[in-house]
């Protein structure tokens, strides 16, 4: 086992049909240790009234594969580039890649860093910086409803996964059946100078900050590319927004030129709310089933509970991470960073890096959170 | 944060809290359950009182078996959630892990095989086929009664060993493509060689069926999530339906393992023929073998075949015949043998069916005993036998879910050495499976059931006229004077009377067979209908088929296992194919399944005529549409017929057909089956057709992503 580690993990969300050609792409590559799960995309449509009187915005859902894999810090730009390169995915309003800067805390030997062997590099792409990643968990069935707001302000378009939760919850004997434990997972990147007002706007919209709707968090990205195509319609001019926009992002060399238009509706968010600052968010990973344990054994040391994922661990068969089981589980925590050690005294005290387990610990650092603070302040 | 950071153990609920907590979540499952079956409930009810223009008869007991569908529905789909499905997907994620091959096989083939035996449909066939005669249609007579367990052995065996070539195709990733193609291209080949036998063509309707009744509201939910769970581990990467497609495949293979067996009883049974050749002396030795004994058949024969075909069994010597009836009088086991064991069961069988001369045998040549005891029976109910229906249904629910869940949970601890995970979660959700299909199943038989009876016996009255035996109705001090004489547009003449009843003045036809000169009494049957346009009048025949339509529509609305599936096809693709969606594709099928089904019995129509085009026109469809539709629609297609459609089709079924005189009530099953892939499969190549010109679109918007 290793001692801590800075690295990178690149995730992408692309649409369902080109992902296994990416997969084989990044195998072949050298990256062996990839882990996917379903996921939703979700677009805006102009559908007509009855009789073609009027109109209203709806949601149009796609499925779609969310990828993420684990390089050295040096080489994220290698690997991005190589996925829009392999996969010839240089149109827009297909595909979200982006990178965030992570700790490898502790983890099982095979459960480490990939390495890009192929110095091949082909072309390069710009890449956004500045950028700013929102996370958000509410009720199955709500996830829309607050993604949409990522769609009307034209940040980008929003991947949607499915998450069980834990904490409360799991004490309280059967009578837990009663509370539902699905979740939704919103994953949206923004411009780091969007990123707080949207995110105010999706509290809003969710009302987060009232007690049991959800959690919402940002987090650094590192680079990325956004798929701007928010809605699906036809071109109706030479040049369609997308196109105009990215074009003006590339010009003005970010999206700060779009500020104005966001900073209007921020104001009318603005209100007095307490915000959670300085969280960590510990991503557990480890064999399907065993998740629950873990997350058990962090509560016992002061984690409150825990939004799992179910993954899928791919790799090649002739690889030695195929030992891995391939369904996996992710488990996402947000904690204090005074209790990091605690709780990964605990988790490997509970057999998170046996083989049975084979478990992983990443962290990244949360600068701003939102939920129901009860009465305290 | 901190704050809400509290130790591990459990938190103190008080009995109010628990109550506030148990209350929403009670209401919202209950809410559910009524949302999709008050549809077909309120639907039927408004049909019988306001289109059939009837009164529900028992209405209170319907009314609670109507509850007991509610409740019990919302147990056992919290169950199946809560336990049979967690259940089937983590047993689905070890075995492959941790078993080789042959035991994964062995285990499929338990597994397929149990399932069958847990959810007999055996009894659902048999109702169907109530009507087929054993001159008729030998063979498919001798495979429902004689030899209904080979039924159920062979229809076991075909899901047996579809569950394990559906193992096979998840561990090796194959498409359900091919498994199509071949086994629909045998089976139409199949069906339309069996349409030059008389003996397999009467198999045909059966066969279908099986594969459309075998997968069962508890054997699919299982089947999906251990496929699920599978597919977890061995799937493919980026594919939308892993998991999906055993359940078309354990549709499919009992089909083929009906034919078998219907192939090698071939030799056995003699050609189709005339009902007094079948029951004659010369023919009798290869007659018997199509019952269990000479009482059997002689049982059969009193019961179903007319006076001569009687005699026929008697060498046409009527004497002997009726000495033999007056042994029966005596021997009480003889009797028990041939007609069964109530006590009174040759009385009335006499005073219902038999001809003048065995009703004075069995009676003593008491006419008034005949009379009264015609009456008598004709008008009995059987009473409800509370602990019976109990009992029963208590056995079917456990036998259903405990003996095939006990199977998983062994192999997981003994074979995979595995800790259940959430145990105690997966207990509640298997008892309250248990208990909601036991609940279910009552208010079946109680509720739904006799709606539907009630129905599909009245339902041809809306294009002919039926007579009801259940009011048959005697004219004390009844005049012969007081009968007028009317004629008909071709000048026959016909005879009619007035009956006051209350302050109306009634027609009522006057036939001489009705009339007791003696006693001065007048019994007569009162006929209804039709009650739209004339004597199988057009207009009539179409709102049976609307009917029908709607009865297939709203009693799939409500099917457990294909809201299970919906469940589980919006959760692999995290909630972009609707569950609301595939329903309504689904029981739009079914409902245009049923008017074929339907149509089928009112004109005759072979059904190899009906079963062939869809069957080749979906090796079509499959064949252009994307591997993750098929997988769904085709296995739509398998949970289609479950505990809600069923009864209600074979009430409407049997009803139609006692009434037209047809062979069986096979088919509409297997109809309702086809359609909907056909419809699923549409409405997923429309969709895929949108999606891929929506991306053609954003693909020639082509925006360089800045190579600088």
């Amino acid at each position: 086992m290793a001692a801590e580690k800075k690295l990178s993990k690149i995730s992408g969300i692309f649409h369902g049909g080109v992902t296994s050609s990416i997969v084989e792409a990044l195998n072949s590559a050298g990256i062996v240790d990839l882990q996917l799960t379903d996921a939703r995309t979700l677009m805006l449509r102009e559908k007509k009234g009855p009789f073609g009187i009027g109109f209203e915005t709806v949601i149009v859902e796609e499925h779609a594969d969310f990828l993420s894999f684990l390089v050295p810090s040096k080489q994220e730009k290698t690997a991005m580039n190589l996925i829009v390169d392999k996969s010839k995915m240089d149109t827009s309003g297909r595909y979200t890649i982006f990178s965030e800067d992570v700790r490898l805390i502790k983890n099982h030997d095979l459960c480490q860093e990939n390495f890009i062997d192929s110095t091949e590099t082909g072309k390069t792409y710009t890449l956004q910086t500045k950028l700013m990643g929102i996370c958000c968990i509410v009720y199955r069935g709500e996830g829309n409803h607050v993604a949409r707001v990522a769609l009307d302000t034209g940040t980008c378009v929003p991947g949607v996964t499915f998450g069980i939760g834990t904490g409360l919850r799991d004490k309280l004997g059967l009578l837990r059946i009663t509370i539902p434990a699905a979740k939704e997972v919103i994953n949206l990147i923004a411009s780091s100078d969007d990123a707080e007002a949207v995110m105010d706007m999706m509290i809003n919209a969710g009302n987060l900050d009232q007690p049991g709707k959800g959690f919402i968090f940002l987090y650094p990205v590192g680079k990325g590319i956004i798929n701007r195509k928010v809605t699906r319609e036809l071109p109706k001019h030479a040049a369609s927004m997308e196109q105009i926009i990215a074009a003006m992002d590339e010009i003005e060399g970010g999206t700060r030129w779009r500020l104005r238009s966001m900073s209007g509706k921020v104001s009318e968010s603005k209100q007095k709310r307490a915000y959670l600052e300085n969280l960590t968010n510990l991503i557990v990973t480890c064999n399907e089933g065993r998740g629950n344990d873990l997350v058990k054994a962090a509560m016992s040391v002061g984690a409150a509970g825990a939004t799992i994922i179910k993954l899928k661990h791919i790799s090649p068969s002739d690889s030695e991470q195929s030992k891995i089981s391939p369904a996996r589980e992710e488990s996402n925590l947000v904690v204090g960073e005074n209790l990091v050690p605690d709780i990964v005294d605990a988790i490997e005290k509970a057999g998170g890096f046996d083989d049975k387990t084979h478990g992983r610990i990443l962290a990244h650092p949360i600068p701003k959170a939102c939920t129901y603070l009860g009465g305290k302040k | 944060m901190a704050a809400q950071q509290q130790a591990v153990g459990k938190i103190k609920v008080t009995f109010t809290q628990a109550i506030r907590m148990l209350l929403p979540y009670v209401r919202d499952r209950i809410m559910e359950q009524i949302k999709s079956v008050s549809l077909i409930i309120v639907y039927l009810i408004l049909f019988q009182t306001i289109v059939l223009q009837m009164g529900i008869v028992e209405a209170s007991v319907i009314s609670v078996g109507l509850s007991l569908v509610i409740v019990g529905l919302t147990f056992f789909m919290e169950g199946l959630m809560l336990g049979l499905m967690p259940l089937g997907e983590v047993i689905g994620i070890k075995l492959p892990q941790k078993s080789k091959l042959p035991v994964i096989l062995a285990f499929a083939f338990i597994l397929g095989m149990g399932a069958t035996f847990a959810e007999p449909a055996i009894g659902v066939l048999k109702a169907a086929g109530s009507s087929v005669k054993p001159w008729e249609a030998p063979l498919l007579f001798l495979l429902l009664n004689k030899y209904a367990n080979y039924l159920v052995y062979a229809v076991g065996a075909g899901v047996g060993i579809a569950v394990m070539f559906g193992m096979l195709r998840f561990l090796y990733k194959w498409s359900l493509k091919p498994f199509i193609y071949i086994l629909i291209s045998g089976l139409v080949g199949i069906t339309i060689l069996g349409y030059f036998d008389p003996n397999l063509c009467a198999l045909t309707g059966l066969a279908w069926d099986c594969g459309a009744v075998t997968t069962g509201p508890v054997t699919v939910p299982l089947v999906l999530a251990l496929g699920i769970g599978i597919c977890r581990i061995a799937g493919s990467s980026g594919d939308g339906a892993a998991g999906f497609g055993m359940v078309t495949l354990a549709s499919l293979f009992p089909i083929i393992t009906v034919f078998t067996l219907g192939a090698v009883f071939l030799g056995d049974v003699s050609k189709p023929m005339e009902e007094t050749a079948f029951f004659s002396k010369g023919n009798q030795s290869k007659a018997i073998t199509l019952f269990l004994s000479k009482e059997d058949m002689t049982g059969y024969a009193f019961r179903n075949a007319s006076i001569e075909s009687q005699l026929a069994l008697f060498g046409g010597d009527k004497n002997e015949m009726l000495a033999y009836l007056n042994k029966l009088k005596q021997n009480d086991s003889k009797r028990g043998e041939v007609f069964g064991q109530e006590p009174d069961a040759l009385e009335c069988w006499a005073a219902l069916y038999g001809s003048e001369d065995q009703q004075m045998t069995v009676f003593n040549n008491d006419k008034d005993a005949v009379k009264d005891a015609a009456i008598h029976y004709a008008r009995l109910v059987p009473p409800i036998k509370v602990f019976d229906i109990l009992n029963r249904n208590g056995r079917a629910a456990a036998q259903a879910i405990i003996p095939l869940t006990l199977f998983l949970i062994l192999v997981f601890i003994i074979i995979l050495r595995e800790k259940l995970p959430h145990a105690d979660e997966i207990m509640l959700g298997i008892t309250f499976a248990v208990f909601g299909m036991f609940l279910f199943n009552i208010g079946i038989e109680l509720g739904l059931s006799k709606l539907g009876d009630q129905i599909g016996s009245k339902l041809p009255s809306s294009f002919m006229s039926i007579e009801m035996k259940e009011q048959i109705r005697n004219i004390t001090n009844f005049k012969k004077e007081t009968v007028q004489t009317a004629t008909t547009s071709e000048g026959e003449l016909k005879e009619f009377f007035y009956l006051k009843t209350g302050s109306d003045y009634e027609e009522v036809p006057y036939y001489e067979r009705g009339h007791d000169e003696e006693k001065a009494i007048y019994s007569y049957t009162p006929t209804k209908g039709p009650l739209y346009g004339s004597e199988r009048g057009l207009i009539g025949l179409i709102v049976v088929l609307i009917f029908a339509f709607i009865m297939g529509y709203g009693a799939t609305m409500a099917e457990p296992a294909l809201n299970a599936l919906g469940l589980t096809v919006e959760q692999i693709t995290v909630g972009v194919f609707k569950k609301k969606v595939l329903m309504q594709a689904v029981a739009l099928g079914v409902g245009t399944g049923i008017v074929l089904g339907v149509a089928k019995i009112l004109w005759g129509i072979p059904l190899v005529f009906l079963l062939v085009p869809p069957y080749i026109l979906l090796l079509f469809l499959s064949k252009i549409s994307t591997e993750e539709y098929v997988n769904i629609g085709w296995d739509s297609a398998g949970v289609t017929t479950g505990p809600v459609t069923v009864p209600l089709v074979l009430a409407v079924g049997l009803g139609l057909g006692g009434q037209v005189g047809v062979v069986e009530g096979f088919g509409i099953l297997s109809m309702a089956s086809v359609c909907p892939i056909l419809s699923v499969l549409s409405v997923g190549i429309l969709v895929t057709r949108r999606q891929k010109a929506m991306l053609q679109e954003s693909s020639k918007i082509v925006i360089k992503g800045g190579n600088s």
